[in-house]
Parts: structure tokens; C-alpha cells; sequence
């Protein structure tokens, strides 16, 4: 039976720089498809959002296998951002999501400057609430990372997307950067409606016994309960040093991350890696906070946002 | 439909050669179980290792609502498997993944299995049975001891399955597919040529075999393994390279008509 969160008292809903969302959980993208896949275990409806797996023009093969490797806690990967392309988007997992009564944002990929502009421009007629433009995903030749490591190319994209659409415009940001406040900073002054960090950290996994890496590509994206506390740090900092709400996410599995994450400065945590682990993981995560909340008599969520004392 | 259950242990016993037998109190899963299909297994006692782990449905019971799995002990994973006992618990996420699709008036199947891929198989043979097929089945190990489910198939088919071992110690000696060809070519001798192989095993013997089904002409499907972390069809980890291009292990195969699969 899918599950939804139970019932409570204490306001959930919180406002992720112009998206409603009814709590502050949403999914990291890549995670949970568009939601479909775990239908059986969850109300994707009771989300605070359905952040979709990164789409670009027209599809994308992704990268050769093995693509994932499981370290101490962690999670490598290199999945290269395989998707079908944003018509298939439209068609099938949009109207899905309509149809439950879900909250759809979607997260944008591109292999060039144009290509991001291009996908927002096909979805504009299309129920989605919010996009997350994503220039960090490090398992991408063009695009991605690339673009998300430097302030000019920063403002580029985000200043492009920003005039493609009036919808709230979250950044995806990339820790794989020396100053992660510089980049954010650039987005908010591009236009962005809110940042969401951090993407996975770089890395990688070697097999001794033959030699080889353990990822086809090489090195791949980590993520998992591990980069919890680079992602608290990360979100702490630019919560400090930008305006626009953060969605948080780094490891997030239970409620009690959740709240780290918002008292650190998150408007919104994403769950992600620990769906894999967990099927009902974020609507476990939910559950956590109204745990915590109803614990510590915090009547109004939004109390939590930046609430730590330091 | 997909279900999570927390499922007791029944029973974690080493049936030979470091390859073990748990069965599991999974009443959903157990009933909704099809041959072919895997449940996607959270291990208790090992936090630090985040992901599940995917294991062929080896024996469904649906009255009883017992499920059991194979497994060789290889990595930290299964070795912890090891120390788990009836009064633990595994969650399951189950049963996943496309099974075997023999067609309906499926009369004579070859089934193959090297190692641990007797698992999967099995459930097979018994339905393949219960509808009256004609059955030969050939199984291959390292070792007698290692030929843990020769019994299980003798009973589900009423013949003994034709076994092959690696060093000789049970059956013919060497690989399985010596095996595979002649019973090919028998069959094809006799005028009663297969309808069906299926086959699950290490992806070197699973390709040999599908080369030989396919030049006898017979449809073959084989069952793959991948890496795998969501094991529901969302995180393109498991993904297998057909001619239709990508598809997921987890929920487009495991099973998969050979002819798809790009080697």
C-alpha cells in the first residue's frame, strides 16, 4: 500500500522561492524517476515536490556499465544522465504526475548553453511547478560540472533560463568547486529563485584484486549518509552568504537529517540515495519531522529554517 | 505491484560449497512470485553497506508463503548473510523484474544452469512441469557438493537433470556445454527438436548457449545480473545493452529473449 505521512497539527508547507510545497521533502533528482517507479510505496502526491531525473532535447544513452559502486556508507555512480529526451517527459511522466495530484519539478540538463534554454521552452505549456537547472552533475562530458564550476558560465546559463521562464528557477550546484558560496552568489545575482545543493561529491573506487576501477567511467558521483557533513557545511555557508532559499540534500535517510538540514539554513531537503535502500524513505523523512516538531513543540516548520544556534 | 516486506528467517543453512539456502516468511511476495523474478534484499547487522542486494526467487511458496533464495558467499554482504538465524529478519522488495515467457504451448524446454543460476531456473522447471512440457534440464558446478539444487530439479521433473562439473567429480567433466550441444542435437536427431532454452549462469556461458539456440533455431531467453541500487526501474544503474538499446536489468529483464541482448 503506498503510503502517505501521518496526520499532525504542526504546518508543514514552506516556500521554496515561489514553489508551495506542502512539506519541506522533495526527492534528488535521478533517485526516483518521476515517481512512477515508486508508486507502489509511497503517494507521490504527499511530497512536497517530485523533483523529475534530469532531462535534456533529446534523449541521452548515458554512460557503459558498471555504473555504480557501493563504498563504506556510500554510493558511487555514474549513471551519465540517461534519459529520453523531454517529449517523452511531456507525454508519459508529466501527465502521470498531473494525475496523481503531484508537484512536479523538473530538472534541466543540457550539453550546451542553448540546449538548457531549448528544454525549459518545450516545457512551458507543460504541469510542472518549478525547474532545478542542473550544472553539477559531474558524469557528463559537456554541460553539467562544466558549467557549474565557474561564475561566468554560472551567470550564463542561469541569466538564459531565467528569461526562458517566469516559473521559480532553483540552481543545482555542484561541491566539487574551492568556494561554493562564489557560485552561488552568481546564480541569485543571475536570477535564480533558489540554489539546491550539493550535487555529488567526486570520487572514485578501485578493485585491487584486478586492478581496474570499479566504475566504467572511471570516477563517479558520490553520495549517501557519508557526504552528510559536507553537505551541512556547504548548505550552512551559502544559506549565510545568499537570500534565495537552499534546498538541501547530502545524505538525508531519516527526519532528524532533515531538520540538520533545515536548521543549518535549507528551506527544503531532498531525499535521495536512501530511497534506493529505503522505498518509503521520504515519506519516512516526512514522518521524522513531524516527529521531531511535535517533540520539541515547534508548531510552524518554517521555525527550523536557519534555527541553528551558533 | 511491488511489495516491502519485513520477512522473518525460516532457515539459513549452507547446502554445500559455500552456497547457502534462506527461506523467508514473505506472504505477498510468495504468492505473487512468477519463475524468473527476484527480490530486491535489505540485510540486517550491515548499516555501512547502503544498497540492497538482488537475489533470483529460487522457490515460492505460495500456501505456506515462504520464499526461498540462493546465494554464494562471495562479498562482506553474503558472508554476513551467513551469520544471520531464524528470529532475524530481511526486508524484501518484491517480486521484481520480467520472469521467463516460454509461449503458452511451450512442449519441450532446455533448461540450463551454471552455478548459482540453478536458482532462478528452478521455478521455472516446476511450472514448465506442472503444464506437462517435456523438461531436460543441465546443470553445471565447480564440484558435486556445489550441485546443491540437483535434487530439487530431479523432483520437480521426475528425471535426474544432466549435471557437468568442473573437476570432474559428478557428471561429465568440464563445462556444461558439451552438455547443451548434444542435447540439441538429439533432440533435433529424433525429430522432436526443443521449443525453448533458458538458461542463467555466468554471462560467458550464457552467451555460448544462446549461440547454440540460435543456430538450432530454437527461442532462447537468459537471465542477467547487473550491479544494481534502486532495483525498482529508476536509477539507470543496472541498464543492459540490447538492440533496442539501453534497458534495465531490474524491471525490463532480468530475463531477457537472447537475441536482445547486444554481448
Amino acid at each position: 500500500m503506498a503510503r502517505k505521512p501521518r496526520h499532525t497539527n504542526v504546518n508543514l508547507a514552506v516556500n521554496l522561492g515561489g514553489l508551495p510545497m506542502k512539506n519541506p521533502v522533495t526527492v534528488g533528482s535521478g533517485t526516483f524517476g518521476a515517481g512512477m517507479e515508486y508508486a507502489d510505496f509511497v503517494d507521490v502526491a504527499a511530497l512536497g515536490a517530485v523533483t523529475t531525473k534530469g532531462v535534456s532535447l533529446n534523449g541521452w544513452e548515458g554512460n557503459a556499465t558498471p555504473r555504480i559502486a557501493e563504498t563504506a556508507s556510500g554510493l558511487l555512480n555514474s549513471i551519465g544522465l540517461q534519459n529520453p529526451g523531454v517529449a517523452h517527459l511531456k507525454e508519459v511522466e508529466l501527465p502521470w504526475l498531473a494525475a496523481q495530484g503531484a508537484t512536479a519539478m523538473v530538472n534541466v540538463s543540457g550539453h550546451s548553453f542553448d540546449e538548457y534554454v531549448a528544454v525549459i521552452e518545450a516545457l512551458e505549456d507543460a504541469p510542472v511547478a518549478a525547474y532545478e537547472v542542473n550544472i553539477s552533475c559531474p558524469n557528463v562530458d559537456a554541460g553539467g560540472m562544466t558549467m557549474g564550476c565557474h561564475v561566468p558560465s554560472v551567470e550564463k546559463v542561469v541569466r538564459l533560463c531565467r528569461a526562458a521562464t517566469k516559473r521559480p528557477l532553483i540552481v543545482k550546484l555542484t561541491p566539487n568547486v574551492t568556494d561554493i558560496t562564489e557560485i552561488a552568489r552568481a546564480a541569485e545575482a543571475a536570477g535564480a529563485d533558489g540554489v539546491s545543493l550539493i550535487n555529488t561529491l567526486l570520487g572514485m573506487a578501485i578493485d585491487a584484486r584486478t586492478r581496474r576501477p570499479q566504475l566504467a567511467r572511471v570516477v563517479g558521483g558520490y553520495s549517501g549518509p557519508a557526504v552528510k557533513p559536507v553537505a551541512l557545511r556547504m548548505v550552512w555557508q551559502v544559506a549565510n552568504a545568499v537570500s534565495v532559499p537552499v534546498l538541501g540534500m547530502g545524505g538525508v535517510s531519516c527526519g532528524t537529517d532533515a531538520v540538520e538540514f533545515m536548521l543549518a539554513g535549507a528551506t527544503a531537503v531532498a531525499v535521495g540515495t536512501a530511497n534506493f535502500a529505503n522505498p518509503t524513505a521520504t515519506v519516512d523523512v516526512i514522518d521524522g519531522i513531524i516527529d521531531y516538531c511535535e517533540q520539541y513543540g515547534v508548531t510552524d516548520v518554517n521555525e527550523l529554517i536557519g534555527a541553528l544556534e551558533c | 505491484m511491488l511489495y516491502n516486506e519485513s520477512a522473518p528467517i525460516l532457515a539459513n543453512e549452507e547446502a554445500g560449497c559455500n552456497i547457502w539456502l534462506m527461506t523467508v516468511a514473505a506472504p505477498q511476495i510468495a504468492a505473487a512470485a512468477r519463475p524468473g523474478q527476484f527480490v530486491h534484499v535489505k540485510v540486517p547487522g550491515m548499516e555501512g553497506h547502503i544498497l540492497r542486494r538482488p537475489f533470483g526467487v529460487y522457490a515460492a511458496d505460495a500456501q505456506a508463503g515462504t520464499v526461498d533464495m540462493m546465494y554464494q558467499v562471495l562479498g562482506f554482504g553474503t558472508n554476513h548473510m551467513t551469520s544471520l538465524a531464524p528470529g532475524d529478519a530481511v526486508e524484501m522488495i518484491g517480486p521484481v523484474g520480467r520472469g521467463w515467457q516460454p509461449s503458452a504451448n511451450c512442449k519441450k524446454a532446455l533448461l540450463v544452469a551454471g552455478g548459482v543460476g540453478s536458482a532462478p531456473i528452478h521455478p521455472l522447471a516446476c511450472q514448465l512441469a506442472a503444464k506437462g512440457a517435456e523438461v531436460v534440464s543441465i546443470l553445471g558446478a565447480q564440484t558435486a557438493e556445489a550441485l546443491v539444487a540437483r535434487q530439487r530439479f530431479e523432483a520437480a521433473l521426475g528425471c535426474a537433470p544432466r549435471c557437468s562439473t568442473d573437476d570432474g567429480s559428478f557428471g561429465r567433466a568440464g563445462f556444461c556445454t558439451p552438455l547443451v550441444q548434444e542435447a540439441l542435437d538429439e533432440a533435433a536427431a529424433a525429430g522432436a527438436p526443443f521449443d525453448y532454452v533458458a538458461c542463467c549462469g555466468p554471462e560467458p556461458l550464457m552467451k555460448l548457449v544462446a549461440a547454440m539456440a540460435e543456430r538450432a533455431g530454437v527461442m532462447c531467453e537468459v537471465s542477467l545480473e547487473r550491479r544494481m541500487a534502486c532495483g525498482v526501474g529508476a536509477c539507470l544503474s543496472c541498464v543492459v545493452d540490447t538492440t533496442a538499446g539501453k534497458k534495465r536489468a531490474c524491471v525490463d529483464g532480468p530475463v531477457f529473449p537472447s537475441t536482445e541482448v547486444v554481448w
